[in-house]
């Protein structure tokens, strides 16, 4: 009995085990060779978008230009953004979805740059082209292309601008400034910093510029997220703990959201408005830069940006190379990544009309 | 009795618990269909499937230990933050202290250890309630993680990747298969059909009347053919994927947890607490000790489910953890657990989990942006409890209810049967 048991046991199994795998269609081996790739991709092949939260009107942006660029150049796009919450896992769940798709192009705007390279190697193991927007994505090797503007010089242009404006406004220092930096989970934020303080540095060593709460640092500076709400709570509170008596000439801001919100932090203190710097031409920050609050944005025209990423899209869909500009500065861990740069634009009161005349939604605004 | 009747009672009826888990399991079968047909096929790819267990393993891990904390009529808010502290800290161990990774794992697993003694002291031996120890935890946690990531995104080493995203190993002859995932795939046929033979040898050794062998051989049938089937999906993946490990570890977990809570006292006494405190205490449950274990046990589960996160991620970053209890409880109570405690099985918190996932993967892929995808999650959470909740007070026969009365372990052991138009009114009756 017991061993009629264990046999039947063992014949009952591995009978039907065996039934089935007589249907099964075996593997399905190393798809989309590079030779594939060298070749191109039909014309109206799946290419993903897979874009952060809608936390700035940019990506908002962004995401709208994806779908109507990628519909017109023939492609299918599936633009996706993460959820509020829960960013790193949505995008990372999404990317795969889009390989599992059959994407032959994935750009991504990465939510946290160094929490992706699962998702990367796999789509490059699937013979998927991946392509980061605007973000870098790090330690990977099998990042394909890196279409970005140049953001050091955002920083550059952010510190040049803050000094010029204080000097506008007082002819003479020292002066006060703080220092307001990005989400420390994104690539980007470091090189911003470090763009406005290679302008700001000399000025600070010579005492010409005095980071009167002394937090120069950029881990006190960042601003978790990105998030408005962190940074006119750290305005407030360096209002309070520095600026009882002392008098605020200017802040550098790494964003118009963030700006916005460290104006707002400074009009609740009723002290007069400091310069303050920005950047993304958000519509709230132009329209208040026009009305002489805020004192600069960069014009970062987002339908530029797009419109070379989907350049790359089509040439490598035509099995070409996709034109950079930069194949040395943008090492990400694992490799020099080939980037194409795009360059930024200071925008103050004076020069507004005229950098954005080629801007319907913000055309009107300078008038 | 008639052919169609034994199956009735047999097949996925009586009363044994194994057989009462069909109705959600079929609900997950359903919207799994849907998918699949409306996908064109991609829902159950094999490549579809690995990632969709990749994706949703610590997100099971964490129901798991969820369903204890809520049997036993607590709730843990903390679990997300628990997760990206021990993540955070094992990825510097490693880093930075450079551990060796195997190390690093079993120091996460100290460190909820740790935090799960903390809460579980709040809980149990002062008498706080578990929603407000769990809040400050959801917020010293997040904080501790910040400070010692600085808010950095910190890369862990290749080796520990391996346990969220690493596969079963390619070895033997080239079968046109993973064979290791073969070899898992008979070893659990196996043990089901194993199970059932020894089932009926029980109940004819305690002279109660065996299910007719027929239907033992179709109950096999079907779920052999099931895991077959899984097998060869996961099997057929592309050349250096298989079954993910953090799935092996998943069914570990799942295996070891459901035999706890299922057959042991201590597992028993869980549900005794949930169900009437007082009363248990009385009967001689030690009520400190069970409220301190299940909480220290879901954060010793919320750090494991930390590391792998991290794993897959292949670093740990300021983000990770945000909302997973809001997932890990959805899954819970979609599997049937009760609010109030003292009912609610593992296995039903996976298929409450699985439903969310499929739901979550196939809307992803038919590109179904997140925003929707969270109003849908968020409604079919209500609408299941819902329509139960509404169903059982009218005293009408529900689907649902019917659907989900295997997980309810209070109710009078009355034979669940599926819908039938003919049983309807008598079932209507007792119900009622």
């Amino acid at each position: 009995m017991r061993k009629f048991f264990g046999t039947s046991v063992v014949a009952i199994s591995a009978a039907a085990m065996l039934a089935l795998a007589g249907c099964g269609s075996g593997r399905d081996g190393d798809s989309g060779s590079s030779g594939e790739a060298a070749k191109g991709f039909a014309a109206n092949s799946l290419i993903g978008v897979a874009l952060p939260a809608k936390t700035s009107e940019n990506w908002v942006l962004a995401g709208d230009l994806f779908t109507n660029g990628l519909k017109e150049a023939g492609f299918q796009g599936d633009v996706q953004y993460a959820g509020a919450s829960t960013t790193v896992a949505d995008q990372q769940a999404q990317i795969t979805a889009m390989v599992t798709k059959g994407a032959k192009v994935i750009v991504i705007g990465a939510t946290d740059a160094a929490q992706l390279s699962t998702q990367v190697a796999a789509a490059h193991a699937a013979g998927v082209k991946v392509i980061a927007y605007d973000r870098l994505i790090t330690n990977t090797p099998d990042l394909d292309y890196y279409v970005a503007f140049d953001n050091f010089k955002v920083g550059q242009l952010q510190g040049q601008a803050l000094l010029d404006g204080m000097k506008a406004k007082k002819p003479n220092g020292p002066y006060n400034i703080e220092l307001f930096s990005g989400s420390p989970d994104d690539n980007n934020a470091g090189v911003f910093f470090d763009g406005a303080m290679s302008v700001l540095k000399p000025a600070i060593d010579k005492g010409d510029v005095v980071v009167a709460s002394g937090q120069k640092d950029v881990k006190q500076t960042a601003i978790q997220g990105w998030k408005a709400e962190g940074a006119q709570a750290r305005m407030d509170q360096l209002l309070t703990s520095t600026y009882g008596s002392k008098e605020l000439d200017g802040v550098l801001s790494p964003n118009d959201t963030l700006a916005r919100a460290i104006l707002t932090s400074v009009k609740g203190a009723g002290k007069p408005t400091p310069i303050v710097t920005g950047q993304d031409s958000e519509v709230e920050s132009v329209k208040s830069i026009v009305a002489g609050e805020q004192y600069m944005t960069i014009n970062k025209d987002t339908r530029n940006l797009v419109k070379e990423t989907i350049n790359m899209v089509k040439a490598l869909q035509a099995g070409n190379t996709p034109q950079v500009n930069d194949t040395k500065s943008y090492n990400n861990g694992s490799k020099v990544v080939d980037t194409f740069l795009l360059p930024p634009v200071a925008v103050t009161k004076a020069n507004a009309a005229e950098a954005y005349a080629n801007d319907p939604k913000l055309a009107p605004l300078t008038k | 009795m008639s052919r169609l009747k034994d199956l009735q009672k047999n097949l996925f009826g009586g009363t044994t618990s194994n057989a009462r888990q069909f109705g959600m399991i079929f609900t997950l079968v359903a919207i799994v269909l849907i998918f699949q047909v409306w996908t064109n096929g991609l829902t159950l790819r094999s490549d579809n499937l690995i990632a969709l267990f990749q994706q949703n393993s610590y997100i099971l891990i964490l129901a798991i230990g969820m369903l204890m904390v809520i049997v036993a009529g607590h709730i843990d808010l903390s679990v997300g933050s628990v997760a990206a502290f021990a993540g955070i800290l094992v990825a510097k161990s490693m880093t930075e202290w450079d551990l060796p990774w195997p190390v690093a794992i079993l120091f996460g697993l100290a460190i909820g250890a740790i935090i799960g003694a903390w809460q579980g002291f709040w809980v149990a031996y002062v008498g706080v309630p578990a929603f407000i120890v769990t809040l400050a935890g959801m917020l010293l946690f997040r904080g501790g993680n910040q400070f010692i990531g600085n808010a950095n995104t910190i890369p862990v080493p290749e080796g520990f990747r391996e346990i969220g995203s690493g596969f079963l190993p390619e070895f033997g002859p080239n079968t046109g298969y993973n064979n290791a995932t073969l070899l898992l795939g008979l070893a659990a046929a196996v043990a089901v059909v194993w199970r059932e033979l020894r089932a009926r040898n029980t109940r004819r050794a305690m002279d109660a009347d065996p299910a007719p062998m027929w239907v033992s051989i179709l109950r096999m049938a079907i779920m052999v053919g099931v895991i077959a089937f899984a097998t060869l999906r996961f099997a057929s993946g592309r050349v250096g994927t298989s079954f993910p490990i953090s799935g092996i570890i998943l069914l570990v977990l799942v295996i070891a947890y459901s035999f706890y809570t299922r057959n042991t006292a201590g597992g028993r006494h869980i549900y005794a607490v949930g169900g009437n405190s007082r009363a248990a205490e009385l009967s001689g449950v030690k009520l400190k000790r069970v409220n301190f274990f299940v909480m220290m046990n879901m954060s010793v589960l919320a750090a494991l489910a930390g590391m792998i996160f991290v794993a897959r991620s292949a670093a740990s970053g300021p983000q990770d953890g945000n909302g997973w209890e809001l997932d890990a409880i959805a899954a819970v109570f979609i599997g049937g657990a009760a609010v109030a405690g003292g009912i609610g099985t593992i296995s039903g918190s996976i298929v409450g989990g699985l439903v969310m996932a499929v739901l979550n993967n196939g809307l992803q892929l038919e590109g179904v942006g997140t925003d929707k995808v969270q109003i849908i999650k968020g409604l079919v959470l209500l609408l299941a409890v819902a329509i139960d909740v509404y169903n059982k007070s009218q005293g009408r026969f529900s689907i649902i209810g019917s659907l989900m009365r295997p997980f309810r372990r209070d109710d009078p052991a009355a034979p669940v049967s599926p819908p039938d138009a003919e049983r309807e009114p008598a079932k209507a009756a007792v119900s009622g």
